[in-house]
């Protein structure tokens, strides 16, 4: 009985820490977004898109997400409109309007290095929600340490040539 | 202000400095105060915004992101000292961050800036960043400032204090040239020794060597002159003395020097010794013989044993000394007219006798006027000499003709001239036909003076004209609008006074009286006067004047010239009519007037008619007119007509 109640408990606490990573995510990664200083000029402002990516069968999982970052942005960040929109894998690497990759949990590895190697080839910023996801080239992913903590590919950064607001470095950890 | 006039050159000019310095310090002062403040305030202020600019995109973006623990981001800042609080609000307000360093306090002096957080992208504030930086180094700053200028100003008020000792300095030449030159005599020379000059100083110096060389030699120069002057004076002192104190024409003591002498002693003996008829002499021998004469008789004087002095024209005067007496000294005197009575005088070959006489005062406080009274004595006694004799009164007699003269000058100006009026009445009818006009002086009081008390005086202080014109003014006025004859009594002197004459012209033309005034002249006075008397007689016919004789018959009548006279009236003396009962001598002179008249056909008047035996009388001699107490005492017109 104890053993099951330590369970219940360990699997609510774990639930419930992920929901709090995920609502940061919600709050922040669009505004991320903004402070790509490329993005004015590598899409339409008016169709800027921020794809929430899944893997294998968690599509209803990223609609959420998408749904509540809709929601909670309504439909704009810093006077720049985006729609945000759960895509697999493949059907974000074969669009031209995406501006933003979010990779849910529970990507395979070889998804993983895709969405990585295409974000670098089109400098499209692409965060995790794990950060161990940035060892496959994935660019960054925010963690919630004791505080809220952005991690940045400092390699992916390089190789992708991507340029945010210098602000966001002096906030962020760039890792290799 | 006038302290500041009356100060010295240096003062002065220490004053303008200090006053121009303290301007420009105080200016600079201020200047500077102010730039390093607000450099100080402003550089601090670059600080704080240095700091906050140095956290400001890291906040914003952390608030752009809901990064709210953004304590770890401005840890760069927070531990700086300087930073006293740092306040972080997003855009409603709400304060997100609040710190504050609890080991440093907030003064006055504390620096508070505000920055906008940006949203990074659209660059639009998202919330607000207040810094609340330490004053403490602007205060210190403030402080070494102040330090520095209290330094400042003491060096400034030390040069100062040495510059007014150099201004001291540099201008005590000229305290020293000044009290040199206030010193400077004429005589003297001095040097100008100045232990340390300007070139100006010595210029200054130099001119006042050369002024001074031209003042030494004007001075040699002007005491030459004064010292010839002062000779000159001295010459000319003693003549002017000698000419004071000498008479020129016989060089004896004269009158002043005779004056102070006497003022050695209170009392003096003196004689006045008068040449008698010396005028005669000088009108029969001339002027030049007579002085002759005089500078002979002076010489032989002075050959005398008394020492004379010569007083006035024909006078000279001898004084007592200490060691004779009174009666030795009138001795002397007596010798002297015996011999002088007995000398012969030479003048151009013609032998001379000159009589003098001589008044004497003795023992007198006013010796000349004693002795002059005492010569007049013996003159009027035809004596050789008189001694003055106070008992007599005569210099009462002069006090009294003094104070009368200046009595009657008062009546003139207060007018108090005033004229009573005698009737004359006819003897045929004895009805009043003239009156006689008399002339009283009205003392305050109301009491009258009567002519014969103060008309001789008049006549010696030439007042007398003008009591003439004051009379005629009344008389001719008050008659003006009556019918009566009226006569007023004129002198011969003021006959021959053009002034007085043209007066009485005017003021018979005024009132119209011409022809009802006669005017009495005195029977003496006609005769001396004849041509001048006739002259003014014949002027006044012209207008109708009449004219009468007055007091006829006591002098040295003239019949041929009182015909000449052409007069209309013969006034018979009163002396001849007041004893005519008595004396037949004076019955007999009246009836040869009162032929004579008859013949010529004028009128008579008796005069001092005092009774009625008398009036009888006259009017049986045929005497036209009568006048006197017994028909009418002299009174005011209004009086005579009640």
């Amino acid at each position: 009985m104890r053993i099951v109640l330590l369970l219940l408990i360990g699997y609510f606490s774990l639930f419930s820490h992920e929901s709090f990573i995920i609502n940061t995510h919600i709050r922040m990664l669009p505004k991320i977004m903004a402070l790509d200083s490329r993005l004015s000029s590598k899409i339409d402002l008016s169709k800027v898109v921020f794809a929430v990516v899944y893997d294998s069968n968690h599509k209803s999982n990223a609609n959420t997400i998408a749904d509540e970052i809709n929601k909670v942005h309504n439909g704009k960040v810093s006077n720049i409109p985006f729609t945000a929109i759960a895509l697999s894998v493949n059907e974000v690497t074969e669009r031209r309007d995406i501006s933003f990759v979010y990779i849910t949990q529970k990507c395979n590895t070889k998804s993983l290095k895709k969405i990585a190697s295409w974000g670098i080839e089109n400098s499209i910023p692409t965060f995790s929600y794990d950060v161990s996801d940035l060892d496959y080239g994935i660019l960054g992913s925010v963690a919630i340490e004791r505080n809220a903590i952005i991690y940045i590919n400092k390699n992916t950064l390089k190789e992708g040539k991507f340029h945010f607001d210098g602000t966001l470095y002096q906030i962020a950890r760039l890792i290799e | 202000m006038n302290y500041f006039k009356n100060a010295r050159l240096s003062t002065k000019l220490f004053i303008s400095l200090l006053f121009a310095t303290f301007i420009i310090f105080i200016t600079i002062t201020f200047v500077t105060f102010s730039i390093v403040r607000d450099l100080t305030l402003n550089s601090q202020k670059e600080k704080a915004s240095l700091l906050i600019d140095t956290i400001n995109p890291t906040v914003s973006l952390s608030l752009f992101l809901g990064m709210n623990d953004i304590g770890d981001k401005l840890s760069p800042i927070t531990q700086r000292n300087e930073v006293i609080a740092l306040k972080i609000s997003d855009a409603k307000g709400k304060i997100i961050l609040n710190y504050r360093q609890y080991n440093g306090s907030e003064t006055n002096d504390s620096i508070s800036i505000t920055e906008n957080l940006m949203d990074p992208s659209t660059l639009k504030p998202i919330g607000s960043i207040t810094l609340t930086y330490s004053g403490e180094e602007f205060t210190k700053t403030m402080n070494r400032f102040y330090t520095l200028y209290g330094w400042i100003t003491i060096s400034v008020l030390s040069i100062l204090w040495l510059m007014m000792l150099w201004i001291n300095r540099l201008l005590l030449p000229i305290t020293l040239i000044a009290h040199k030159v206030r010193n400077f005599k004429p005589g003297e020379k001095i040097s100008f020794d100045i232990p340390y000059t300007q070139r100006e100083f010595a210029q200054i110096i130099h001119s006042f060597e050369t002024m001074q060389e031209s003042v030494i030699q004007y001075s040699h120069e002007i005491e030459t002159i004064n010292n010839n002057l002062q000779i000159k004076i001295t010459e000319q002192t003693h003549k002017a003395t000698h000419h004071l104190y000498y008479d020129t024409l016989t060089s004896l003591p004269n009158r002043i020097k005779l004056q102070e002498d006497l003022l050695e002693k209170p009392n003096n003996t003196v004689a006045i010794l008068n040449i008698d008829d010396f005028k005669e002499i000088n009108d029969f021998f001339g002027i030049d013989a007579g002085d002759w004469l005089l500078t002979q008789i002076a010489r032989w004087l002075s050959e005398m044993k008394l020492k004379p002095y010569r007083i006035g024209g024909d006078e000279f005067a001898f004084r007592l000394k200490g060691e004779s007496s009174h009666v030795e000294f009138q001795h002397e005197i007596e010798l002297l007219l015996s011999l002088l009575s007995e000398k012969l005088f030479m003048i151009s070959d013609e032998t001379v006798h000159v009589r003098a006489t001589v008044g004497i005062a003795i023992d007198s406080d006013k010796p000349l006027i004693h002795a002059d009274v005492a010569l007049n004595k013996a003159r009027s006694a035809k004596l050789p000499y008189s001694v003055y004799d106070q008992s007599e009164g005569i210099e009462q007699q002069y006090q009294a003709n003094i104070a009368m003269s200046a009595q009657i000058r008062q009546a003139l100006i207060e007018h108090r001239i005033v004229c009573q009026y005698q009737p004359i009445v006819s003897c045929s009818s004895g009805k009043i036909e003239k009156f006689e006009t008399l002339v009283r002086i009205q003392n305050e009081d109301g009491s009258l003076i009567p002519p014969y008390d103060f008309l001789p005086i008049a006549q010696k202080t030439k007042l007398y004209h003008h009591i003439t014109q004051e009379v005629v003014y009344q008389a001719c006025h008050l008659f003006a609008a009556r019918h009566e004859q009226f006569s007023i009594n004129l002198s011969s002197s003021d006959m021959l006074d053009l002034r007085t004459v043209t007066t009485i012209e005017n003021i018979l033309r005024q009132t119209g009286t011409a022809n009802r005034v006669i005017f009495e002249i005195l029977e003496s006075e006609g005769i001396e006067n004849f041509d001048e008397v006739a002259s003014f007689i014949s002027r006044m016919k012209e207008l109708g004047v009449r004219f009468a004789i007055d007091d006829f018959g006591t002098g040295y009548s003239n019949f041929e010239n009182i015909l000449k006279l052409n007069v209309d009236i013969l006034k018979i003396d009163g002396s001849l009519i007041k004893a005519i009962n008595e004396n037949p001598r004076n019955r007999i002179v009246v009836e040869a007037i009162i032929d004579f008249a008859h013949r010529i056909e004028i009128d008579t008047v008796a005069e001092f008619v005092a009774s009625e035996e008398i009036l009888q009388k006259v009017t049986d001699l045929g005497i036209t007119y009568a006048q006197g107490f017994h028909t009418g005492k002299p009174l005011f017109l209004h009086q005579q007509l009640m």
